[in-house]
């Protein structure tokens, strides 16, 4: 017989070889070679089920951590619309008693009378410097945009475009120390000016000291100076300093606008700054 | 190292600055690489062609930022001109004197870049801004700085040669 004969017949006998083996276990004769074959193999199958189940609870618990990060996003959302609305409502309820009181003045829709014409842009990127607070927008002169324009989020004030260009724009934002906006709080109608800090946070300045503000008070835009519409959401009051032998006294406001993750803003193309009032880049930080 | 080269280079730098590092920041402030990058080019290959690197680096920067420009411009020139002042003794201290330089380079840049806006009619909080965040920015690309300044001293040995072609 030639080794190439035997070789043709190594499947067979393999074949046959099963074949006995699959006679003898059930017959309970391979029972002490399985029963070595087990306890050597234990311990590498324990530390590969551990792993392999490890490796599954870690993907279970991505997947709740993805759907609780999921839902958590949702009821988030849902709290900022909430908030916003409830913080709507309130506006509209303090500003028909007001007017009610001062001028017996029916209003039917005080909200956002100037949010008509918006145009969304995409934030594409953000100033190189730790020093500037801009960002880079994916829409520019062919969409209707112009210098000064106002931008927002459904959360609040952005900010104001820069510069332009075709197919870009750079918007200065609040928080940037270039920045000031004439801003009013909504329970005591106190009116300052909220400037953007170092470290990325506002203060609300030249708040007059007979004024009141408390902590929780919201900040709106409140249109003094022409560049920025009125009742634009900003923050709220987290903290006053107040001295008595200064004329104005300080707040540090929480902005609503989440700096760091904007994606997506809208910009008012309806809204006319009056010319020559430069709010925003004042720089004199005087009322 | 031809400047068909660098320009690409400092380019891409520049578009990772505005879009990739901003999303990793550390103790409120961002790393620079720009001045990384120009800084650690001075510190191998002199004042001249670091002061040229800042140059190129600082106009891409500038187009790319809200600052007024030239802010960026005259602060990475500034960056990659000291950092060459030191790189005849950077072989005596290997280590410790990049990291300075790096450190001390980004207060320049900053300062620079403050001074710029400042004379550009722009407020700038100076304390605040120091403290807030041109020392965290400082020390966070000291920190960074081992991880730019070895892969331009291997470019640096590749390119040794070769002069800047104006």
């Amino acid at each position: 017989m030639t080794r190439e004969r035997l070789r043709n017949l190594v499947p067979i006998l393999l074949a046959a070889l099963a074949f006995v083996g699959l006679i003898l276990h059930s017959t309970g004769q391979l029972q002490p070679l399985e029963g070595l074959l087990v306890r050597a193999t234990t311990p590498l199958q324990e530390l590969l089920s551990g792993a392999t189940s490890q490796l599954g609870e870690l993907a279970q618990t991505a997947r709740d951590l993805r759907d609780l990060r999921q839902r958590n996003e949702e009821l988030e959302s849902e709290n900022a619309r909430l908030l916003l609305d409830n913080v709507r409502l309130r506006e509209i309820q303090a500003e028909a008693a007001l007017l009610r009181d001062l001028l017996n003045f029916k209003q039917d829709n005080p909200g956002y009378e100037v949010r008509g014409a918006r145009v969304i842009g995409r934030v594409i990127g953000q100033d190189p410097s730790n020093l500037q607070r801009f960002v880079i927008l994916d829409v520019g002169r062919e969409a209707g945009l112009a210098p000064n324009m106002p931008v927002t989020t459904d959360r609040g004030l952005v900010g104001r475009v820069r510069e332009v260009g075709t197919g870009w724009s750079r918007v200065l934002l609040i928080i940037d120390t270039t920045s000031s906006v004439n801003a009013l709080t909504q329970s005591t109608r106190a009116n300052g000016l909220v400037e953007g800090q170092p470290d990325g946070s506002l203060v609300m300045r030249n708040i007059p000291q007979g004024d009141v503000v408390s902590v929780g008070d919201t900040v709106f835009t409140s249109g003094l100076g022409g560049n920025f519409p009125r009742q634009l959401l900003i923050g709220q009051v987290t903290g006053v300093e107040r001295k008595d032998f200064e004329l104005y006294q300080t707040a540090t406001v929480q902005p609503t606008v989440d700096f760091d993750h904007l994606e997506v803003v809208l910009i008012i193309t309806d809204f006319e700054p009056i010319e020559g009032t430069e709010e925003t880049d004042s720089g004199s930080g005087e009322p | 190292m031809t400047i068909y080269l660098v320009i690409p280079l400092l380019f891409v730098v520049a578009v990772l600055q505005t879009s990739l590092v901003p999303h990793f920041a550390l103790w409120g402030v961002f790393a620079d690489l720009p001045v990384l990058f120009v800084g650690g080019w001075g510190l191998v290959a002199g004042s001249r062609e670091g002061a040229l690197w800042g140059f190129i680096a600082g106009l891409v920067t500038d187009a790319l930022s809200g600052a007024p420009f030239g802010a960026a411009t005259f602060g990475l020139i500034a960056v990659g001109f000291l950092a060459g002042l030191a790189e005849a003794n950077v072989s005596r201290a290997q280590f410790v004197l990049p990291l300075v330089a790096i450190f001390l380079a980004t207060v320049v840049y900053d300062l620079t870049f403050l001074l710029i806006v400042r004379i550009s009619g722009h407020p700038v909080v100076w304390l605040e801004s120091l403290l807030r965040i041109i020392l965290p920015s400082a020390a966070l690309n000291t920190a960074l700085a081992p991880l730019v300044y070895g892969p331009m001293r291997l470019l640096h040995n590749r390119f040794i040669r070769e002069e800047m072609e104006f």
